[in-house]
């Protein structure tokens, strides 16, 4: 049953307009960015200025002439060259975008798929009658929740090399280039297995009772059990949540800010601390854009594999 | 509760089951804990104390750095405008998104479908921010509005939007429609029933959806940080800000970290039954 009265666009019109105007026109500008040099100059001028006094009238010297004081006017300049694809082919000469693509792709690669499995895991282990598990499911809320900045902090913190509480273990977790990376990953795993273990909960606790008996009675052992009920019915979950870490892991971008700050050098700088840099703090913001284009085509890849499988939710 | 699952357990398998349970229950809350145990400490004990960092049995706690921290008109302006930012956005957020969702719900849609529109809501919310964050800094500084609230609240209310919309879809959807029908055969026309019928009885996943996409913009840092400089700070960008060429001042950093950190949380804790639900984008039902 579906209505079809014209006041449905008055409706939807509002959102539509509103996400319009803060995506997709930014998204447009940044297009368009991407094609020129932006050069960001300071012009400054010295002009001489008449001294006023309390009344506002010029105070004059001793020969009647008006005084003056030289000031230095300091202006910003945005030049803007257009140069074609140069920012798009500097991107693929370039070491640093060589080494951010290098970060995310380990990135995303080790830790999606340590947090599903260990959610997974832990998923199967308490769907059962366990006391624990209320409490369990309130605790695993905790990391979800909290500011992923006050965590990279947190961390930074315990990793910390001089007497942290994990010095006594002797490993350079930030100071090493290759522990400073798996220090951002297991950051990342603390934080986002508990959000894979509340849907697998949540997914499992959804199947039948009936299944269970039915696989108990035909003598199904626990691993059986697993494979043959749990495993198929959870596929479905299993996709959507492997998509949206893979969409969320790849901008990546609070959790190095903190613990690590891209370091040591840049061994740690995923893709958009590396352009957010580029744009925001060098203000080289042609090739920022053209940077966060390369990203955004590549998340567009994912997310459309992503939502060809979600449209079926959404009947 | 039944039994249920593989190898139900009894006796010792649930005894180590449980051992398992709040092992990883400690293992997960350990960070926040440390945070906490931090914010307690003397700048001496920082690096000194051993073990687990225990109050009283490793050191004296102190509420020094609680007092000295909240006591600066810093924190307390980043708690402000953190609060302003994120109640606004939110408000916002579900002024737009509820008349949507409920058009998605009950209407519908010819040249595009209703779940294309849904789709489309929702690809907003996997675009990554760094895409947007440059152009989105340049209008901002051509209107004239960095470092303001407004700008921020703009930003974090389109982003939080796309949860609104789904979540509330997905509430209409459960709601009765014969409700709004009466209400329309009374003579209530489609607005008197959305505003009177439908969103009363919304109401309490509206909030729940409120309270979300408030701690989601509470947590927001990418656009804060590029926006904020001086007046418009939040608080992740306050807590960033507690490196100074001393380096990184621990005890100061556990009090920041804590307060970001609670009002998310516990927010998150009174929204229990909707989480699962909202942070799958609806996808899966909790």
């Amino acid at each position: 049953m579906r209505w079809t009265g014209k006041i449905r666009f008055l409706l939807l019109a509002p959102a539509v307009i509103w996400v319009l105007a803060f995506t997709v026109f930014p998204l447009g500008y940044s297009l368009y960015l991407a094609f020129y040099k932006i050069e960001q100059k300071v012009e400054i001028k010295r002009e001489k200025e008449v001294i006023l006094d309390a009344d506002g009238k010029p105070v004059l010297d001793d020969n009647g002439q008006p005084r003056t004081k030289n000031v230095v006017i300091k202006e910003q300049v945005n030049i803007a060259t257009f140069i074609g694809l140069d920012n798009f082919k500097r991107l693929f000469s370039d070491p640093q975008v060589a080494e951010a693509i290098r970060v995310t792709l380990l990135f995303v690669l080790i830790a999606v798929p340590v947090e599903l499995a260990l959610g997974f895991l832990l998923a199967v282990l308490f769907n059962q009658h366990i006391f624990g598990r209320p409490v369990l499911r309130t605790v695993m809320i905790l990391p979800i929740f909290a500011t992923p900045l006050a965590v990279g902090y947190t961390f930074f913190t315990i990793f910390y090399e001089v007497g942290g509480p994990l010095a006594w273990t002797g490993i350079p977790f930030l100071s090493n280039p290759n522990w400073a990376l798996i220090s951002v990953i297991l950051v990342d795993v603390w934080q986002w297995t508990p959000f894979c273990f509340l849907v697998f909960l949540a997914a499992l606790q959804g199947v039948p009772d009936e299944l269970y008996e039915a696989a108990r009675v035909d003598g199904a052992s626990a691993m059986d059990m697993l494979r043959e009920v749990m495993l198929p019915l959870l596929v479905p979950t299993i996709i959507i949540v492997l998509l949206l870490r893979m969409a969320e892991a790849l901008k990546l971008f609070d959790i190095p800010f903190a613990l690590t700050g891209g370091g040591p050098g840049v061994a740690t700088q995923p893709f958009s601390l590396l352009a957010f840099r580029t744009g925001l703090r060098f203000f080289d913001l042609g090739y920022a854009s053209a940077m966060a284009y390369a990203l955004l085509i590549v998340v567009m890849i994912v997310v459309t594999l992503f939502f060809r499988r979600l449209r079926m939710n959404y009947d | 509760m039944t039994d249920r699952g593989p190898g139900s357990k009894s006796g010792w398998g649930e005894v180590i089951a449980s051992l398992i349970a709040v092992t990883v229950a400690l293992i997960f809350a350990f960070p926040i804990y440390w945070a906490f145990s931090q914010s307690l400490r003397n700048p001496l004990d920082t690096y000194t104390v051993a073990g687990l960092g225990v109050p009283w049995i490793n050191f004296t706690p102190t509420l020094d750095n609680w007092i000295d921290q909240l006591g600066t008109p810093e924190t307390g302006m980043a708690l402000y405008n953190s609060t302003v930012i994120s109640i606004s956005a939110a408000i916002l957020a579900l002024v737009l998104g509820t008349p949507a969702a409920y058009a998605i719900a009950r209407f519908r849609f010819a040249r595009w479908s209703n779940r294309d529109i849904t789709i489309w809501f929702l690809s907003q919310r996997v675009l990554p921010p760094v895409a947007t964050v440059i152009p989105f800094y340049l209008t901002m500084r051509y209107l004239g509005l960095l470092d303001t609230k407004f700008a921020l609240i703009l930003i974090n209310a389109t982003f939080v939007l796309p949860y609104v919309v789904v979540i509330l879809r997905q509430t209409f959807l459960d709601l009765p429609v014969e409700l709004e029908e009466a209400a329309m055969i009374d003579g209530a026309g489609h607005w008197g029933a959305f505003w009177r019928i439908a969103v009363p009885l919304a109401a309490p996943s509206m909030a729940a959806a409120g309270l979300i996409i408030f701690a989601f913009t509470w947590n927001e840092f990418l656009f804060a940080v590029s926006i904020g400089s001086s007046k418009a700070i939040t608080v992740p960008v306050h807590i960033a800000g507690a490196i100074d060429t001393r380096g990184v001042q621990f005890w100061f950093m556990g009090v920041r970290a804590m307060t970001a950190i609670i009002p998310p949380v516990i927010i998150a804790l009174i929204a229990q039954r909707y989480i699962v639900r909202g942070l799958t984008l609806g996808a899966v039902r909790g």
